[in-house]
C-alpha cells in the first residue's frame, strides 16, 4: 500500500516535470510542442551512449543535448512562426517530431538501444518491515527539488517575472521593452533541461530506448496542462501530476483489468474538464485568449 | 538647446483617409499639455507615432534636439518617454508590484533596483497597499494608477498619457488629479495628457493642444481653448465640414 501511494507520488512528479517544460514553452509562445517527445528520446539516448561515464557526468550531458536541441527546434523552426495561428505552430511541432524521430532512427536504429543506468536505482529497501523501492525516493526526491527550483526561478527571479508576464500577456511585455528572443530562447532551454530529468528517471525504469520512447509522457503530459489549465505554470505541472499519479494508482486498484487504465483515466480527465473546462486552475481562463 | 519633447509637422495616412495633416506639437522639461480632440480627431494616432508604435508619413520627432524616429518604443522608453495605455493593459495573474516592476526590468535594470523604483513610486502614489494585490482584482479607478505607475518606473523625462480619466467615477477623477500633480512635484517630468475631459485638462494642464479631423486647431490656455469658436464647433461635431478650422 505504501509502495504504491510511493510510485504514485513518483510518477506524478515525473509528469509534472514533463508537464512543466511544456507548459513553460506554451507560456511563452501560445506553442504546444508536441516534439518535446524528441526532446526526451534524445536525452534518454544520451544517457545510454554514455553510460560508460560516471553517471553525473553521463546526466550533464543528457541535460547539455536536450537543451541544445530545444534551442536549435526554437531558432530553425518555431521562431518564425511566432504569432501564427495556434493550430499551425501545432502542425509544425508534429511534422519536427516525425522528422527527429526518422533522424533518430536512421543514427539509432529502429530497435531500442539499451544500457544499464544507474543500476543501485532499481533495488529495494526495508523501512519498518515495509519494501520501498530506491527508484521511487530518488525520482520523489528529484522532483521535489527540481519543482522548487523552477518554483523559485519563476517566482522569485527577473527572468522568472519576465516569464509570467509574456505568459500573461506577450505583445504588452513586448511594448515594455522585455527582450522576447531572450524570454523564449531562455524558456525553450529550460524546457529541455526539464525534459532530461524525465529522461533519467525513465531511463532507469525502463532501459529500452527507442525512437518514440518520449511519445507517451509526453501525450500524458499534454493532457495533464490541459486538466491543470494550460495558462498557469502551476497549472501545468499539478495537472501532470495528476495524470500521472491517477494512472500509477489506477494500476493497481484495478489489478487484471489494468489493460483499462489509461480509458478511466481519461474518464476521470473528461469528468474534470466538464465541471472546470478551462482547467482546475483557470481562475483567470475566461479573460484570456485562447 | 531647448530640452523639449516635439513632435514636428507630423503627417499620417491610412489608405486614403488622412488621419493627420502636419500636426505639431511640443512638450518642454516640466511642462503639463494637454491633447484634446473628438473622436476620430487622431489622438491615438497622434501618440502612437510619439511613442514609437506608429510610423510616420512625414515629419519629425525628437528628444531634447535627438531624432527618435528609428528607436523602438522601448528604446524610447530608455531614453525617457514613457507611456500609459488607455486600457491600462496590465497583467491579471501578476501582483501590482510585479506589474510596475516591469515598467523597470523591461529597461533592462536589475531585478533589485526595479523592486526598489517599483516600492517608491507605489508610495509616491499613496497605493502602497495595494502592493500584493493581483491586479486583476483592482478597480478601474486604482488600475488607471497602477499603470501611471509602471509607467513612472521607467523614471521618465516625458510621460504620455492615453485617456487615464477614461471611465472613472466622480471620486476617482480628483485622486488621479492629486497623483498626476503629486506625480510633478516629485519628478518634474513633462506630461502629455490625450483627453476627453476638457475639465480635468483644464484644471490638470498649463497649455492645451486641439486636433479635430487631423488637423492643429487650437494651441494655447486651457481657459482661451473653452471660450474658441474653432474648439467649441469641432466639440459640436461640425468640424468633419470643416466649419471649425478657419
Amino acid at each position: 500500500m505504501i509502495q504504491a501511494i510511493l510510485d504514485a507520488v513518483s510518477l506524478g512528479g515525473v509528469y509534472a516535470l514533463a508537464a512543466l517544460g511544456l507548459g513553460l514553452v506554451f507560456g511563452v509562445m501560445r506553442l504546444v510542442n508536441f516534439a518535446h517527445s524528441e526532446l526526451i528520446t534524445v536525452a534518454s539516448y544520451t544517457l545510454v551512449m554514455t553510460h560508460q561515464f560516471p553517471l553525473l557526468i553521463s546526466i550533464i550531458f543528457s541535460v547539455a543535448v536536450a537543451s541544445l536541441m530545444a534551442l536549435i527546434m526554437e531558432l530553425v523552426a518555431y521562431r518564425r512562426l511566432r504569432g501564427s495561428n495556434p493550430a499551425t505552430m501545432l502542425i509544425v511541432s508534429f511534422g519536427v517530431s516525425v522528422l527527429l524521430q526518422k533522424v533518430y532512427e536512421l543514427v539509432f536504429g529502429a530497435l531500442p538501444r539499451s544500457a544499464s543506468v544507474a543500476t543501485w536505482m532499481t533495488g529495494a529497501f526495508t523501512v519498518g518491515g515495509v519494501s520501498i523501492t530506491t527508484a521511487s525516493v530518488v525520482t520523489i526526491v528529484l522532483a521535489v527539488v527540481i519543482l522548487l527550483a523552477m518554483g523559485y526561478l519563476v517566482e522569485r527571479t527577473k527572468l522568472g517575472l519576465q516569464l509570467r508576464a509574456a505568459a500573461s500577456d506577450f505583445q504588452t511585455a513586448r511594448l515594455l521593452g522585455v527582450r522576447s528572443n531572450r524570454l523564449i530562447a531562455s524558456a525553450f532551454v529550460i524546457s529541455g533541461a526539464l525534459a532530461a530529468v524525465v529522461a533519467f528517471v525513465n531511463v532507469v525504469g525502463n532501459p529500452q530506448v527507442d525512437p518514440r520512447f518520449g511519445l507517451d509522457i509526453t501525450i500524458l503530459a499534454l493532457v495533464g496542462i490541459v486538466v491543470g489549465g494550460m495558462n498557469s505554470l502551476r497549472g501545468s505541472a499539478l495537472g501532470g501530476f495528476i495524470v500521472g499519479a491517477v494512472l500509477s494508482l489506477l494500476n493497481v486498484i484495478l489489478g487484471n483489468g489494468r489493460v483499462y487504465a489509461y480509458s478511466w483515466m481519461f474518464v476521470i480527465v473528461i469528468v474534470i474538464l466538464l465541471v472546470r473546462p478551462g482547467g482546475i486552475l483557470s481562475k483567470f481562463a475566461t479573460k484570456e485568449r485562447v | 538647446m531647448n530640452r523639449a519633447f516635439e513632435a514636428a509637422e507630423i503627417s499620417k495616412s491610412f489608405g486614403a483617409l488622412q488621419v493627420l495633416d502636419n500636426v505639431s506639437i511640443t512638450v518642454n522639461s516640466g511642462e503639463s499639455v494637454g491633447l484634446l480632440g473628438p473622436n476620430g480627431a487622431g489622438k491615438s494616432t497622434l501618440i502612437n507615432i510619439i511613442a514609437g508604435y506608429e510610423k510616420q508619413d512625414g515629419g519629425l520627432v525628437t528628444l531634447d534636439g535627438t531624432p527618435l524616429d528609428d528607436y523602438a518604443p522601448h528604446v524610447r522608453a530608455q531614453m525617457g518617454v514613457a507611456r500609459t495605455f488607455q486600457a491600462g493593459r496590465l497583467f491579471p495573474q501578476l501582483t501590482v508590484a510585479e506589474n510596475v516592476a516591469l515598467g523597470a526590468l523591461g529597461l533592462g535594470l536589475s531585478g533589485k533596483i526595479a523592486r526598489q523604483r517599483s516600492e517608491h513610486v507605489l508610495e509616491v502614489l499613496g497605493i502602497t497597499d495595494l502592493e500584493g494585490t493581483p491586479a486583476g482584482g483592482l478597480s478601474h479607478g486604482s488600475a488607471r494608477l497602477v499603470g501611471l505607475a509602471r509607467a513612472l518606473a521607467a523614471q521618465p523625462k516625458y510621460l504620455i498619457m492615453d485617456e487615464p480619466a477614461a471611465g472613472l467615477n466622480e471620486h476617482e477623477v480628483p485622486a488621479l488629479l492629486a497623483a498626476l500633480s503629486k506625480v510633478r512635484e516629485e519628478t518634474g517630468c513633462g506630461m502629455l495628457l490625450v483627453e476627453h475631459n476638457v475639465g480635468l485638462v483644464a484644471q490638470a494642464c498649463s497649455r492645451v493642444v486641439v486636433l479635430a479631423a487631423g488637423s492643429m486647431i487650437f494651441d494655447g490656455d486651457p481657459q482661451a481653448a473653452l471660450n474658441d469658436d474653432g474648439v467649441k464647433s469641432a466639440y459640436l461635431g461640425d468640424a468633419a465640414f470643416g466649419g471649425g478650422h478657419s
